[in-house]
């Protein structure tokens, strides 16, 4: 009886404590590397900003137009800091995906193969969304512009408008590539595209009724004499 | 520095002037729809060689952009019984052709088209007159040529009688901004009726900006930016009024000044190691009989001109952040008086704050169409303070204020040349 009894319970015990013992080298092996690649990742990241530094890069991009591009997408105009900060990420995911392997989990295995076989789309949809981003700032601030020349009350408000149709048409682009609710996506933009455009055409029929009437007259040339009898002076 | 493509002419065209070989003086007419107009231009242009230039060598040249509304068959037609209204006797040798011109439709290959004739002609002297003027007279061909014969000038810019709230782009930057920039005090430098040597013409010739937008858009702004700063002898006629037909479809403000400002921005990019490094500025000769115009009050629309640069600084902070030097805007926010209704803004914040425009273009801090279009608020801010500085002024102290406006633009060149970074080579 005693001996089923430990027989029953003890030899799991065993069997567990043993099969701890010796995956605990591997959970070992996970934090040193963890333990290591990250500070060094951090060390290595922090490392390549202050090398690029004192190259100059800080000047040569300046001269080539780096820094004006980033400021014109809204970004900060640091290359030397944003290159360090992508060098830190990536060692970061590697020494992640490292410190995984090294468990030697069948399931953490599959499941990182499967990551990795992911990878390829999530940085799709990253050059996506960064692209959308840049593009969203220039179509926000053209949008900006032409509205306060207009004499556009709400001028802020369409840049936004403008800003944010933009980000969501890059976002739908960015989900479908990763293949998340792709249906649901396609929808719900579908959706928000058509309100943005009614509200558009609701506010530019009730709001604006004077811009649209001057705006065709200008385009029928009916407009262009009264102008002239109202204002004087010319600028060429 | 690239070389332009050489330009080609029509068939017709070089066996013409084959035919003729030489001449002494060119007159050029492009034009594009002006058969209402371009009648009387011919005819006045005829009158014109014939009563000051009786003796020499003369073609006229009417390049046309493809008009569809019979422009080239009133030009064939367009003649006079000379012998009415001349004082001599004698009939001018004249010559006159029309020819299309190759590539877009635009007054820069009409231009082009002309200058090439005149240096196979080896003409001495030229003059390009617009084909929708009403107020030309024949005098304006002597104004435009005689200069060049008999004084030895490369380049006559127009210089027309005007309101004092006439041109106001051209008062209030593009004036002051040559002048500080090239030391000459050209007062119209987008004038579009003009004359030139041959040497000019071949100069303008061999400049690759023919195939730029430029040239495109402000070519007679180019012309008298390159004339000014290749070192060419420039001079002025006064012309009196022009009053040219009435076109419907006018740019709007934004894109003129994307046009205008544009151009001049770039001519100060490819000419900067021209304008670098000099100062202060000499008067132009100004030829022709000069007299004031009329004074009459002008209604402008002051309220809307402010009520644009309030909604400027209101809206574009974030953008003018970017372009203009902190101190810049800071004054700028100054400037606008509201419990007055008036906005202010003083010559010394104007001139620094078109440096620190043309700085943001040159630095490419923006996109530099988005530079130039968000200038206008700023513009119109400046005009609304000019008009209600000058309401009421006499043209002539109107014209000193502009002046004065030079000179502060002058004084502040060292501003520009801090703020636009090292001299680079870019080519013309």
């Amino acid at each position: 009886m005693n001996e089923s009894w430990e027989r029953a319970l003890l030899e799991p015990l065993a069997t567990a404590g043993t099969r701890f013992l010796q995956f605990l080298p591997n959970l070992l092996a996970a934090f040193v590397i963890l333990a290591i690649g990250w500070p060094l990742a951090w060390a290595l990241g922090r490392g390549v900003e202050r090398a690029l530094r004192v190259l100059g890069v800080d000047h040569l991009a300046d001269r080539v137009g780096l820094n004006a591009a980033l400021t014109r997408s809204g970004l900060k105009p640091d290359p030397c800091h944003l290159t360090g900060r992508l060098f830190y990420w990536s060692l970061l995911v590697l020494t992640v995906f490292a410190a995984l392997g090294a468990l030697d989990v069948a399931a953490i295995n599959r499941a990182t193969t499967t990551l990795l076989g992911y990878i390829p789309y999530v940085l799709t949809a990253a050059v996506i969304l960064a692209v959308g981003a840049l593009l969203s700032n220039y179509v926000a601030r053209s949008t900006l512009i032409a509205a306060v020349n207009a004499n556009v009350r709400s001028a802020t408000a369409l840049a936004g408008l403008a800003r944010w149709g933009v980000l969501l048409i890059t976002l739908a682009m960015a989900l479908e590539q990763l293949g998340i609710a792709q249906t649901i996506v396609a929808v719900g933009f579908g959706i928000a595209f058509s309100g943005i455009i009614l509200a558009l055409a609701l506010a530019f029929g009730l709001g604006a009724r004077n811009l649209a009437k001057e705006a065709l007259e200008h385009q029928l040339g009916l407009g262009h004499r009264r102008e002239r009898s109202k204002d004087e002076l010319t600028h060429l | 520095m690239r070389e332009a493509k050489p330009i080609s002419l029509e068939e017709q065209t070089e066996a013409q002037v084959r035919a003729i070989g030489q001449a002494d003086i060119l007159v050029g007419i492009p034009s594009f729809n002006n058969a209402a107009t371009i009648g009387h231009v011919i005819k006045t242009t005829i009158t014109g060689l014939a009563k000051h230039f009786p003796d020499r060598r003369t073609v006229l040249i009417n390049s046309d952009g493809g008009s569809t509304d019979g422009t080239p068959d009133v030009a064939v037609t367009a003649g006079m019984d000379l012998g009415a209204r001349l004082i001599s006797d004698r009939q001018p040798l004249l010559h006159r052709f029309i020819t299309p011109y190759r590539g877009t439709p635009g007054k820069s290959h009409a231009v082009r088209t002309i200058f090439e004739i005149a240096r196979r002609l080896t003409a001495r002297a030229g003059a390009v007159v617009d084909a929708d003027l009403r107020s030309m007279t024949p005098e304006w061909i002597e104004l435009l040529i005689r200069p060049i014969l008999d004084e030895g000038f490369d380049y006559v810019a127009p210089y027309y009688l005007q309101h004092k709230y006439e041109g106001m782009l051209t008062t209030s930057l593009v004036y002051p901004l040559t002048r500080a920039l090239y030391g000459v005090q050209v007062r119209q430098p987008i004038g579009s009726d003009f004359g030139f040597s041959g040497a000019l013409s071949r100069h303008y010739g061999e400049k690759s900006a023919w195939e730029s937008d430029i040239t495109r858009f402000e070519i007679d702004l180019w012309m008298t930016t390159e004339a000014v700063a290749s070192g060419m002898r420039v001079c002025q006629s006064f012309l009196g009024p022009k009053l040219q037909e009435l076109k419907e479809q006018a740019a709007d403000l934004p894109t003129l000044l994307a046009e205008v400002v544009g151009t001049v921005f770039t001519c100060m990019e490819v000419h900067q190691h021209v304008w670098f490094s000099s100062q202060g500025s000499q008067p132009t000769p100004l030829f022709g009989f000069q007299y004031e115009g009329s004074a009459e009050p002008a209604h402008v629309n002051v309220d809307r001109m402010m009520a644009s640069f309030r909604r400027g600084l209101a809206d574009l902070r974030p953008i003018w952040e970017v372009m203009l030097a902190p101190e810049t805007l800071r004054a700028l926010v100054a400037a606008q008086r509201p419990t007055a209704s008036r906005v202010h803004i003083p010559d010394e914040v104007w001139a620094r704050t078109v440096y620190d425009c043309a700085a943001a273009f040159h630095r490419r801090r923006l996109n530099r169409t988005h530079v130039i279009k968000a200038m206008t608020p700023l513009y119109l801010g400046r005009t609304a303070s000019f008009v209600m500085e000058t309401q009421g002024l006499t043209t002539r102290e109107a014209e000193e204020r502009t002046q004065r406006l030079g000179q502060v633009f002058e004084q502040c060149k060292p501003y520009l040349t801090d703020r636009w970074g090292p001299v680079e080579e870019v080519g013309s």
